[in-house]
């Protein structure tokens, strides 16, 4: 029954977003608002027949209805009510319905928030959006059906993974979903700019929001993704550049480069073709991440099933691709720049080098992910990068990024004096290189790590003198400090809340540098009133307990206490935890975090023949709650950019360049 | 603070002429480009792994021995061993084939003073980054071992779906 319906419900979305496409084109054809008025109608329509569909799979899971095959794969009975909540997008049908549920709640959001403002756009919106959806609910519908029977009913699913039952996990996937989504709708109000042939940078207001918005999403989904590796898989670490993290971190870099050039359409109309582009490749970088993430192509830790849909998407890609070369072309006249580059020394020359290293980043992240594919075509044997090449390869890259990072915002529109920069920047130099020279007498010798931090503080000091000047003008206005301080971010969120971004990355960066030259980790056996001494530190072995847990789990528990400069500062609690019907064990790590060192331990071997011995493995990773606590601010700071600012404000931020070159 | 720029411009770099200026751009563009391939190729340079399956390996014993490579495989359970020699020392060794039904060639993985991954258990999918030898040892290097995560909430099926493993 539920599966009847649920098909049913599927079917009716499609048929509604192909009608859609057609009713739109028609419309437009005909100059007639009531096709295009239907259109939007039925493009609307899809989000309450998914929300439709998205509640009977749910319930399906609730009520454990194993006739339907995608149920009995992704839970079973004993599983916790949310986990059955969250298989929604457990599987590869249920992923690609959420994906479907997202996209059409992100397009009715779009048709009646902003279908007055835009209402020439529109059609082609509809007609660029529509294809998209047509295309994910041709999968969802035909190919990767979520309602498909069992034809023999199980008593009982196959239930989670037990490595998956992480809440970082949980949300992990609905954020990358919701950047990838998000995306669509700056790429198809570009595409129906060009389509409807209107000469104006309409399209990038109406869509900034949305793009800082699903920009946003991604980065956390990012974030999470390495919090669930870092406590779940006990590897000590965050980020391996796998292809299919390297998948999500594409669109997420096109995606910063596009928020970052689209400043200069806007304040001086430079870059329009530019910025075409690189919306139309975050574009097309979101598709192949999906398209990466769901097909096995490339070769990663994570595997999912192989499937049908590899080449309709790749299909798909090119469509698009073609789609979207062919406006770019047709309209290229009405992209030229109105502005030329005056000087190396200016804000938007600054963009401009920002632009190229992100590029360029992300031009040689797509080289090494796609590496395999490239070396067979090329030599005919697969070949392969790993991440100390990856690391290698893009460090020198990130670094100079981090110093434009500090330095970029203190130039000017049109042209900035090297006499000024130099007087901007004299203080914050001298200030990091004190700094690093106390590092090194602290005893940091390395000099990559030593250049790492300087850069950061560096930028971070001029990020941090931009709030100071700020607040500085207003308080001599009269205003008292706080109030300042407040209101100098709420007149300007964009560019403040930008700022606040940079210091996020900049702390992240703090952390990744120190973590990735400091990190230690040793691997040792220990008897039973046994230590060992590591830095600071000293860790007392006093035994083992076995207990068995909630469901099937048995759990050997062992018992460590921490001392730092000879004082107990913390119990240890290292476990594996075996789920004995499967013979699944899940390692947990335990792990004394604070904002100076994470000391994480896991347990890797005890014997129960031998119960006065473990083997454990030690991770040292000094500040590595900098990268978390970074993203944090990051998110902070996106809030704030994305804040609506009152209309007033609005109005002004449009006026061209020289009003604002110097508030 | 608004005004500085303009009057100053004896000492910025001013383009005066839009051809010039194109002109240095491009230049800029190669010089930075060059910087960047530079890059890439010098970090690739003697430090990309091949990617073989078991019987690939076999197949070119000779020319692949003591190469840096990149193998994947299907766990045979029963032959997972956890080994604490002692108290600073440990071996994990375990075998791969290219399919679990039809078994090949075994290829003897050995890692040492690795911890044993949760997911290393039998029709475990593995990829396994060292080098081979003449006898079919394959030495895994630190961190180089690898086990794919489940399909999401799914099992795996070894058998249903030999085109996952990445390079057939």
């Amino acid at each position: 029954m539920i599966a009847d319906i649920g098909f049913i419900t599927l079917l009716t979305a499609f048929l509604c977003a192909v009608y859609a496409i057609i009713a739109a084109a028609y419309g437009i054809r005909k100059k007639d608002d009531r096709w295009v008025r239907s259109a939007r109608n039925a493009i609307i329509a899809t989000f309450p027949l998914l929300l439709l569909a998205a509640g009977l799979i749910i319930t399906a899971l609730l009520t454990g209805d194993f006739s339907i095959r995608y149920v009995s794969s992704v839970s079973s009975r004993g599983m916790p009510t949310y986990l059955k909540v969250t298989a929604l997008w457990g599987g590869q049908a249920g992923s690609l319905l959420f994906w479907n549920l997202l996209m059409s709640a992100f397009t009715a959001t779009v048709m009646l928030s902003k279908w007055r403002e835009q209402k020439e756009l529109m059609p082609y919106v509809i007609i660029v959006v529509g294809m998209t959806q047509v295309f994910f609910l041709l999968l969802s519908t035909f190919i990767e059906d979520p309602f498909a029977r069992n034809v023999v009913i199980p008593a009982d699913g196959q239930g989670l993974n037990p490595l998956l039952r992480h809440p970082g996990m949980i949300i992990h996937p609905p954020m990358l979903y919701l950047g990838f989504v998000g995306f669509t709708i700056p790429y198809a109000f570009a595409m129906a700019s060009l389509m409807s042939n209107q000469q104006s940078d309409n399209w990038i207001h109406t869509t900034r929001r949305w793009t800082l918005i699903a920009w946003l999403f991604l980065g956390l989904g990012l974030i999470l993704g390495g919090r669930w590796a870092y406590d779940v898989l006990g590897w000590g670490g965050y980020w391996g550049w796998d292809p299919v993290e390297n998948a999500s971190l594409m669109p997420w870099l096109a995606g910063t480069a596009f928020l970052h050039s689209v400043m200069i359409q806007e304040k001086m109309r430079m870059f329009k073709m530019w910025n075409m582009f690189l919306i139309v490749l975050t574009y097309c970088l979101v598709i192949l991440g999906t398209f990466i993430v769901r097909s096995g192509v490339i070769s990663s830790v994570h595997s999912f099933a192989q499937s049908a849909i590899g080449p309709l998407f790749f299909a798909f890609i090119v469509i698009m691709f073609i789609f979207s070369a062919y406006w770019v072309t047709k309209r290229h006249d009405t992209l030229r720049s109105e502005n030329q580059l005056v000087s190396y020394l200016s804000r938007e020359a600054a963009f401009l080098y920002n632009n190229f290293l992100i590029m360029a980043i992300l031009a040689v992240v797509f080289l090494f992910t796609y590496y395999p594919i490239f070396s067979e075509l090329f030599t005919g044997e697969k070949g392969f990068v790993g991440p100390p090449v990856y690391e290698r390869a893009l460090a020198p890259l990130f670094a100079v990024l981090v110093l434009l990072m500090g330095v970029a915002p203190l130039t000017m529109w049109y042209r900035t004096s090297i006499k000024r920069l130099g007087r901007s920047i004299i203080w914050p130099a001298l200030g990091s290189t004190v700094f690093i020279v106390a590092l090194f007498f602290l005893g940091v010798h390395l000099w990559a790590a030593l250049l790492g931090f300087w850069l950061v503080t560096f930028s971070a000091a001029l990020t941090i003198m931009e709030f100071v000047k700020g607040t500085r003008a207003r308080m001599r206005k009269g205003e008292a400090p706080w109030t300042a301080f407040n209101n100098l971010m709420a007149r300007n969120r964009r560019r403040y809340g930008g700022y606040w971004i940079h210091i996020g990355v900049l702390i992240m960066a703090f952390g990744i540098v120190a973590d990735g030259m400091y990190q230690t980790e040793t691997q040792l056996r220990l008897l039973q009133g046994e230590s060992i001494t590591l830095g600071d530190f000293e860790m007392r072995f006093n035994g083992v307990t076995r207990y068995p847990g909630a469901d099937d789990l048995l759990i050997t528990e062992a018992n460590l206490d921490l001392y730092k400069n000879g004082k107990l500062v913390r119990q240890l609690t290292p476990k594996i935890e075996l789920y004995q019907r499967s013979g699944q064990p899940m390692t947990i790590p335990s792990a004394r975090s604070t904002i100076t060192e994470d000391f994480y331990v896991i347990l890797v071997n005890w014997e129960p023949t031998s119960a006065d011995a473990a083997t454990f493995r030690i991770f040292l990773n000094p500040l590595i709650n900098w990268v978390w606590a970074g993203g944090l601010v990051f998110v902070f700071g996106t809030i704030i950019a994305a804040w609506p600012e009152r209309e007033k404000q609005r109005v002004r931020a449009r006026k061209p360049a020289i009003a604002v070159a110097g508030d | 603070m608004a005004d500085l720029s303009w009057q100053n411009t004896e000492d910025s770099l001013v383009l005066e002429k839009p051809r010039r200026n194109r002109l240095m751009f491009a230049i800029g563009g190669i010089l930075l480009l060059s910087a960047v391939v530079f890059l890439v190729i010098n970090a690739m340079s003697g430090n990309t792994q091949l990617y073989k399956t078991v019987d690939e390996f076999y197949a070119d014993q000779d020319r692949l021995v003591g190469r840096d490579l990149r193998v994947a495989g299907w766990v045979l359970g029963d032959t997972i061993q956890y080994t604490q020699i002692d108290a600073q020392n440990s071996i994990l060794e375990f075998d791969i084939v290219d399919d679990m039904h039809n078994p090949g060639q075994r290829l003897h993985v050995v890692a040492y003073n690795e911890p044993k991954p949760d997911l290393l258990q039998n029709e475990a999918q593995a990829l396994v980054e060292g080098q081979g030898d003449a006898n079919g040892v394959f030495k895994a290097n630190p961190g180089g071992l690898m086990l794919k995560c489940p399909t999401r909430y799914q099992e795996m099926d070894p058998a249903g779906h030999p085109d996952s493993v990445p390079t057939s």
